[in-house]
């Protein structure tokens, strides 16, 4: 803590807090106490304020692979999205049916089998909108800019397997560039 | 997020980002209140307007994972910004959404953001952030968090 000095300099609430723990066994404490009261409080929450807390998390995730540099493979877009389908729904079958497609084409999509189509990239825009718009502002282009984002990460990252074959069909011959 | 101007009420967009060592130059107690070179060792934030690098507010956070929790050690506004003279609104409000955000994507439902202020302000957060009480532990969970990012992050 300050010194008394400046302890009156800094009695406006809105100047900041030094809470600083004095020492580790006053921290393990409060931690302790704070728990306890906590727990009795996480068994009041209700369904939708667990599914919000959820559907946030997931917003903020996304967001941060989008600041993540390229290069980094794996199956975010569909990992991203199961998890929003899983958080919402009891069944996967029902998301298809409020998206309207059947059940077999979500299936393909959540396992990689075939690439989402353009009306599912729009349908999933607008039903996010709805989940969102009492929850958090969520950018529209995020579930876009996933994907694509993940595109060029794999792209950028399997270079050695197709610019071997493509270098070939390749030539600058007829261009007007020297 | 944004801050607003007490003046004219103009908006402002903030950026809340790390520090970086060059920034401890200018974090000064005279301006910060806090001696804040103390806490290199941990995470320090700090809110600048999208358009000018001067600090307007800092924080630094113990994250305790083992409890979903995010400890607030140290929070403070520049001199500028406080009490009735102060010239942007906001600035804590944002602070302490910033780091609900890092709890919610670490912790989701069990995210916790605790701090212990002297009593004479604790009942100012209390009121202001809706934050609960234990013994001399204020800390904001849910739904608190989802109202603090309702109402502070536009999501820019």
């Amino acid at each position: 803590m300050e010194n008394n000095k400046s302890s009156n300099t800094l009695s406006s609430p809105e100047f900041g807090v030094d809470s600083r723990y004095k020492s580790l066994d006053k921290k393990l404490s409060d931690g302790k106490q704070l728990m306890e009261a906590r727990l009795k409080r996480l068994n009041k929450l209700s369904r939708s304020q667990v599914i919000n807390a959820k559907l946030l998390q997931l917003k903020l995730r996304m967001e941060d692979y989008l600041k993540q540099p390229n290069y980094q493979e794996g199956n975010f877009f569909t990992n991203f999205l199961t998890n929003y389908i899983d958080t919402i729904y009891d069944k996967r079958s029902m998301f298809a049916k409020d998206i309207n497609i059947t059940p077999v084409s979500l299936s393909q999509i959540l396992n990689n089998h075939r690439e989402p189509k353009e009306e599912f990239m729009f349908r999933l825009m607008l039903h996010s909108e709805l989940t969102y718009k009492h929850i958090c502002k969520f950018q529209k282009k995020t579930w876009y800019q996933v994907y694509y984002h993940e595109k060029i990460c794999d792209t950028m990252a399997n270079q050695n397997e197709w610019r071997p074959t493509e270098k070939k069909h390749v030539k600058i011959k007829h261009a007007v560039l020297k | 997020m944004y801050i607003v101007d007490v003046k004219t009420q103009e908006h402002f967009d903030v950026d809340i980002t790390s520090i970086e060592s060059q920034d401890f130059k200018k974090i000064t107690k005279k301006e910060y209140f806090f001696n804040w070179k103390l806490e290199k060792n941990y995470e320090i934030n700090k809110l600048i307007r999208t358009d000018d690098s001067k600090i307007l507010g800092l924080v630094s956070i113990e994250r305790i994972p083992e409890e979903w929790r995010i400890h607030i050690r140290l929070l403070s506004v520049s001199v500028d910004n406080k009490g009735k003279q102060k010239s942007y609104e906001r600035i804590v409000g944002n602070l302490l959404t910033f780091i609900s955000k890092l709890a919610i994507k670490e912790f989701a439902e069990l995210a916790c953001v605790s701090l212990k202020p002297k009593s004479t302000i604790a009942q100012h957060y209390i009121k202001t952030y809706g934050m609960n009480v234990t013994g001399a532990t204020l800390s904001l969970e849910l739904p608190e968090i989802l109202n603090l990012v309702k109402k502070y992050d536009n999501g820019k």
